[in-house]
């Protein structure tokens, strides 16, 4: 977004892409956090450093993973800052109900709540792979892994979560 | 050619993957299309679960109509982006929407915060407390209009009152406010921004919320 970006053609494209990417933003931010007000705050945030170092973005096609980087920082400065306590799983997940509701679908609900339960450092690339569509490649270099350690955090994310929904995981190889 | 467990290992890793030697096993498998096919499925639904509804808007405590409204507007038209652009909404109107994120923070405790955990969210906004503020029973580092700046909950006889200092935002003169549920005052704190003390509710009085500012602001030892 190097051309005209001070201008309001410029400002503009920033605003459309930042609307086009909000909503994927927000949702990895509160699977990141488990917590809607610090994502919103994260994202609010992560705009703002987004627009201030506009000129480091080198393609509209490179912003998803631009942002998501800046989003990530964020949170841990946010997570360092804060110094968040240990906190209780359960009520995380009764403070977010309206967050993890479905209506008509009890176990759309059960398995965001599941999702909650997933230590971090297994749910973070399962959103990365599941939500926002990244390659195991991608997920290693964004999280400072090897790709076989990305492979066995997303292979024990799909087997713990699908041992917390009641799935049957007695066909699964051990961990 | 693979086994079971490896072909099971790699789909749970990756249930979209392919590859010749994947494809081999699965056509000779008689256990593993099962497996994958409820595999996929799961995969469907954990999809659809991670796609929570990213337009819900924060439940926040606000009673006054207008700023209700003015929330709920810009939630739907997206507070991230348009925030760049927009005009802010009042400094008053900012703190009482920040409180409603901490909740937790109101509890009337005669605990204070421990030090290791007030002095670095002091030393934060380059300050220092002495004792004449009262006992600090929170501290956080909020984000807060772009900026982290000290969140603190302060006990008085006669419950808890929070203190912002908002070292980034200026205001000419004190600023009092009633709204949302709290009652307040913004008072200009010359060098070092503003400081936003507030009550809950309608039990403290806007005279001994503003001498509560008075006597915070005389506490606050500037350290840079």
């Amino acid at each position: 977004m190097k051309d005209d970006v001070g201008g309001n053609a410029g400002r503009a494209r920033f605003q459309a892409l930042c609307q086009a990417l909000r909503p994927d933003l927000l949702r990895f931010a509160f699977w990141l956090s488990r917590d809607r007000a610090l994502a919103e705050d994260v994202v609010q945030e992560t705009m703002l450093r987004a627009w201030k170092a506009r000129d480091s973005l080198k393609s509209e096609s490179a912003a998803k993973p631009w942002f998501l980087t800046i989003i990530r920082r964020e949170y841990a400065r946010s997570f360092e800052r804060k110094r968040l306590a240990t906190v209780d799983v359960d009520e995380l997940i009764a403070r977010e109900e309206p967050m993890l509701a479905a209506a008509h679908d009890q176990d759309l609900a059960e398995l965001r709540a599941a999702l909650f339960k997933l230590p971090e450092e297994y749910r973070e690339p399962l959103v990365l792979q599941a939500l926002m569509g990244y390659s195991t490649a991608e997920i290693a270099a964004e999280l400072g892994l090897s790709t076989g350690a990305v492979l066995t955090r997303l292979f024990r994310a799909r087997n713990q979560l699908r041992a917390l929904c009641g799935e049957d995981t007695s066909m699964d190889p051990a961990p | 050619m693979i086994d079971c467990a490896e072909y099971r290992r790699t789909v749970l890793a990756d249930p979209h993957a392919a590859s010749p030697e994947l494809a081999e096993h699965l056509a000779h498998c008689p256990d593993c299309p099962a497996y994958s096919e409820r595999l996929l499925r799961f995969e469907g639904r954990l999809a659809q679960a991670l796609r929570i509804d990213a337009q819900v808007p924060r439940v926040r405590a606000f009673r006054s109509g207008w700023l209700a409204m003015a929330a709920s507007v810009l939630v739907a038209l997206g507070v991230g982006t348009l925030w760049l652009g927009a005009p802010h909404a009042s400094l008053a109107a900012d703190v009482v929407a920040h409180m409603a994120g901490e909740p937790d923070a109101w509890a009337r405790t005669d605990v204070p915060v421990p030090s290791a955990d007030l002095n670095p969210v002091l030393a934060d906004a380059h300050m220092r407390l002495d004792s004449d503020a009262g006992m600090v029973s929170y501290a956080q580092s909020c984000l807060f209009r772009g900026h982290h700046v000290p969140h603190l909950v302060v006990q008085t006889a006669r419950g808890p009152i929070t203190v912002m200092v908002l070292v980034h935002d200026s205001v000419a003169k004190a600023q009092p406010f009633d709204e949302g549920g709290y009652r307040g005052v913004i008072v200009p704190v010359p060098g070092h921004g503003s400081l936003a003390v507030l009550a809950q509710g309608e039990g403290e009085s806007l005279a001994d919320i503003e001498s509560l500012a008075a006597r915070v602001k005389d506490a606050i030892v500037w350290t840079g």
